[in-house]
């Protein structure tokens, strides 16, 4: 099993990215694929074109609040386990789960902990576990998220994208998270990143692994609110995702 | 006992002692004193007067001394006319019996030919075996010790076909028992029926001929009293240590089949002193109370159909399956695959099919152990992606087994089922779901395996609770939907059972130090009327957390002396907080909030306080965010309360405490509540309404301000004034 998380600041393509990735290793007989869904503002099942049951968030929720309204004689792992397991929405080549809403105030001490061991057990199943982070990075925070093998941190070509990216990265070192390689993608590029962006880049400390072109095709199918996997596997920024997982593979 | 049985036993005995004199003076005469005796290639002499006297017998000479010993353990034949306690005299008939057996054996060994082949197995000239030999015994005996082999069946006489025989033969070898076969009657055997029937047979096969006298029944015991001296460390002549090792370790028993005359009651009566009851098919006189052995000693008459599993019952023998009699492999490293929707070939209930999961108990004579029923379409009777119903309805028996246990091992078939590859197993009673895969439908899984896991399963960790099973399983939606009346109320009154458990009822309480990361001083006692105060763990959960993590956060603490039982204190937990709070908390009471109340981490879902003035205490619910009467908002209130520090008239808890009847019961409990913010006043409406009634307050929840009418204590004090709340004539807090 290997894990790959997205991140990076709201709006810069990063659940389009991994609904990309998600084709190319469908393409690649890379199944199955447990799609994470960590981001509660962006809905990575409308990109993929499947419809959401239960979301953790909301199945936590009960799970803390309703001590006394479980089934009795059933633990609560095993409630936990249960909804988990019939929340993943299935499809032939990936199963989809969603993270839901971030926590309220409280203590979440206990249900987190239940979760992380749930699904650590449930991503065993998958070949790929491919996680669409949020931006504040609450799950890896939190350590809900495991092991992670291959980071990718989506910026737009500006400075203050890089800033931010940058600011990620950092924020992971803190965290000591169990993450192995971090890389710079640059999403939504027109004929050539700018100046400055290298520049900045290089002021980060950063390398860029990839840069993603601005793709009219998929501002159509988005335009549309059609599934992203449609596209054809000739527009320039699947091409560019191909480039990517084979470096990110053979890395 | 009944006079008649402890009669043919000691007659039986008398027969065959001064049937041994005869045979040995007859022998000496022929021979002389000093011919030697022997079990050939044995190195423990005479195995019973070795094990049982300590003698070292290796001559006729030898054997005379034995007779002796026999004779002075002879009993009177009972007197027509009086009646006295036969128990001890039939054992000490049966143990003269068993020396009388032994004389006879060892003569036979000094004839020629000898009658016996002291092999492993039979050749077609000679069928019987008699003594094993030091070499089969090391081989086999260690068997018994290590469990592969439970114990042996001492089979005499003979069955009524050849088939019957076989079949009775083969349910043995399925329980991994061994056969010892002996002593035909009028010329028939059972070991001869198998012959006849092409049966192979030796120790190999655990289908041991030994000979057909009846004497000859000694081998089993000789073997059983060997194993004793060779594994059980039981010194020779030490006669208590060699009985008890049997009685407790070996599982044998014995099938009297056919007509039972007097000298097989003394075997039966010889075969009590270890231990081992007697079944008879025939009717003969029962033993039925215990004593020497687990259960019963003698049971009869019963049906040759039915004679193995009640000797097994009545043996107390449990029957450990090793290894899981189903086409995929098995073990918990399976337990946390899913098999998706692509894989599966078969979803059972879920969402979209009803179903259940329900273990009962029925009288042992009800359940035939290992009985797996599927009823309605095995798994290739349906197509490949379709979703069925499915119920899982286990009866078990046995003499252990209790109600209370039914739910415990209900909840296993979880657990048991997830560990086979290629089947997937989610929820319990009616939100059961289960799928198979494609591959293990390949490898040849079938519907009824799931039984065959459940009775492996049960078996081998719940062996000790029960001793039968049998399992239906159902697959069609008609029969399922008959029944389920049935297990759904009996879940209702197992929910009844533990919404009314209280903490009086129970002896150990759960601890919770999974805050400890932070409040490293706090401790949370968790009892059946307090939960967490995170409101995420009850009792239940405390309990089945520690079943699954014997050495994590939630540990079993025993209440151990009640200090004082109103205000909820009890030694052994006083001490279990003190040392697990590194000696910060000394004295603690679970019910009370102002003298040494229950610390709190800082997860606690809402916090009570004492509002001096009015004679009560107001509840906060941490999502709310204003201005409490205490002047505090809830943040601020709750670096107060957190920590793990003691604040008298101040406590952390859950939502759910507020219903309990023990919520600061010391104090008065709910009553006491004057202010509650909005929100948690409506979501314990109900409660408070019901909790009110029974102390005959109606509308209690309206007589409670909340932040629209009160943020001040003044403005509580006048509101609770005016809507006559019952704090106000209580007794003063403190």
């Amino acid at each position: 099993m290997k894990t790959i998380a997205i991140s990076g600041k709201g709006g810069t393509g990063k659940t389009t990215i991994a609904a990309l990735i998600i084709r190319w290793l469908k393409e690649h007989k890379a199944k199955p694929i447990l799609a994470v869904d960590a981001d509660s503002n962006v809905n990575l099942n409308d990109v993929l074109g499947v419809e959401l049951k239960d979301t953790i968030g909301a199945i936590r929720e009960e799970a803390k609040t309703s001590a006394h309204k479980l089934p009795a004689g059933m633990t609560k792992p095993q409630f936990l386990e249960y909804k988990i397991q019939t929340s993943l929405v299935e499809t032939p080549d990936f199963d989809l789960i969603a993270m839901g809403r971030p926590e309220g105030p409280g203590c979440y001490c206990y249900a987190n902990n239940l979760l992380r061991d749930i699904l650590r057990t449930i991503s065993t199943n998958y070949q790929y576990v491919l996680i669409d982070n949020q931006a504040g990075m609450e799950h890896l925070s939190r350590r809900i998220t495991q092991k992670i093998d291959y980071m990718l941190i989506i910026s737009d070509p500006s400075v203050r994208g890089i800033r931010s990216a940058a600011k990620i990265t950092r924020l992971i070192k803190e965290l000591d998270t169990r993450i192995r390689e971090k890389y710079l993608v640059l999403n939504r590029i027109q004929n050539s990143v700018p100046q400055q962006v290298k520049k900045a880049i290089e002021e980060e400390g950063l390398e860029l692994f990839q840069s993603i072109p601005e793709d009219k095709k998929l501002l159509e199918l988005d335009q549309n609110g059609r599934p992203i996997g449609h596209i054809t596997a000739d527009s320039p920024a699947y091409l560019a995702i191909d480039q990517l997982m084979k470096k990110l593979i053979n890395s | 006992m009944s006079k008649l049985i402890a009669t043919r036993a000691i007659r039986g005995a008398h027969k065959l002692v001064s049937r041994a004199e005869k045979e040995l003076n007859q022998a000496i005469k022929e021979k002389s004193a000093q011919t030697k005796v022997e079990f050939p290639n044995t190195g423990y002499f005479l195995p019973i007067s070795h094990g049982i006297l300590g003698m070292k017998i290796e001559t006729f000479e030898g054997l005379k001394e034995l007779l002796e010993e026999a004779k002075k353990l002879l009993p009177p034949i009972p007197d027509e006319k009086l009646w006295v306690p036969y128990l001890g005299h039939a054992l000490d008939a049966g143990m003269a019996t068993l020396f009388a057996d032994e004389i006879i054996e060892a003569i036979k060994y000094t004839q020629n030919p000898l009658p016996y082949l002291p092999e492993t197995n039979p050749t077609d000239e000679q069928l019987w075996l008699g003594a094993a030999n030091d070499v089969i015994m090391r081989e086999r005996g260690i068997e018994f010790v290590d469990g592969t082999a439970p114990g042996f069946a001492a089979c005499v006489g003979y069955c009524p076909t050849n088939e019957i025989a076989v079949k009775i033969a083969r349910e043995l070898q399925e329980k991994n028992l061994y056969v010892f076969m002996s002593a035909a009657t009028d010329g028939k055997s059972m070991a001869q029926q198998l012959r006849e029937e092409g049966i192979q047979m030796g120790w190999e096969t655990r289908l041991v001929p030994f000979g057909d006298d009846v004497t000859a029944t000694i081998h089993s015991l000789g073997f059983s009293t060997r194993v004793a001296l060779s594994f059980g460390g039981a010194q020779p002549g030490d006669f208590q240590r060699v009985l008890r090792y049997n009685k407790n370790r070996v599982f044998a028993f014995v099938l009297a089949l056919g007509p039972v005359d007097d000298e097989k009651h003394a075997q039966a009566a010889g075969a009590i002193n270890y231990g081992f009851p007697t079944i008879s098919e025939t009717d003969i006189d029962q033993i039925l109370p215990t004593g020497i052995c687990t259960y019963e000693h003698v049971v009869s008459p019963v049906k040759l159909d039915k004679i193995v599993s009640k000797a097994i019952e009545v043996r107390g023998l449990k029957i450990a399956i090793t290894k899981v009699p189903i086409p995929v492999p098995f073990g918990p490293a399976f337990q946390g695959e899913r098999i998706r929707k692509e894989d599966m070939h078969v979803e059972l209930a879920g969402q979209t099919k009803p179903g259940f999961e329900y273990l009962t108990t029925k009288p042992l004579d009800e359940v035939e152990d290992g009985k797996i029923e599927v009823i309605g379409p095995e798994i290739n009777e349906v197509e490949e992606g379709s979703k069925i119903p499915l119920a899982f309805w286990v009866e078990v028996a046995g003499r252990e087994m209790q109600p209370d246990f039914e739910p415990i091992l209900e909840r296993q078939i979880h657990d048991f089922i997830n560990c086979a590859n290629g089947v997937f197993h989610m929820g319990q009673r009616d939100i059961n779901w289960i799928r198979i895969s494609k591959e293990a439908k390949a490898k040849g899984f079938k519907f009824k395996h799931l039984g065959s896991i459940l009775h492996a399963k049960l078996h081998g960790e719940y062996g000790k609770i029960f001793d039968k099973v049998q399992i239906k399983i159902y697959t069609r939606e008609k029969e399922i939907l008959d029944l389920i009346d049935v297990p759904r109320q009996v879940y209702q009154q197992r929910d009844a059972r533990i919404a009314d458990m209280t903490d009086e009822v129970v002896d150990t309480f759960y601890s919770c130090t999974l805050c400890q990361s932070f409040a490293p001083n706090h401790v949370c006692i968790i009892t059946p009327e307090r939960s967490g105060l995170c409101g995420a763990y009850n009792w239940l959960d405390g309990k089945a957390a520690y079943k699954i993590n014997r050495t994590g956060p939630n540990q079993p603490v025993k209440k151990g002396k009640v200090i004082d039982g109103v205000k909820g204190q009890w030694q052994d937990i006083n001490e279990f907080v003190y040392n697990n709070s590194h000696k910060t908390l000394e004295v603690f009471n679970a019910y009370c909030i102002i003298e040494h109340p229950m610390t709190s981490c800082g997860c606690f879902e809402c916090i009570s306080c004492v509002l001096p003035s009015t004679n009560g205490i107001m509840t906060v619910y941490r999502e709310h965010t204003g201005m409490t009467p205490i002047g505090m908002k809830f943040s601020t209130l709750a670096g107060t309360v957190g920590g793990g520090v003691q604040t008298p008239g101040f406590i952390g808890h859950s939502k759910h405490y507020i219903g309990s009847q023990k919520f600061i019961s010391a104090e008065g409990g709910a009553k006491r509540i004057v202010w509650m913010d909005k929100a948690l006043k409506e979501e314990m409406e109900p409660i408070l309404r019901e909790l009110g009634k029974q102390q005959g307050i109606e509308n209690f929840s309206e007589m409670i301000a909340d932040e629209t009418v009160a943020v001040t204590e003044e403005e509580v004090l006048e509101y609770i004034t005016k809507k006559k709340h019952p704090a106000l004539s209580m007794p003063p807090m403190f």
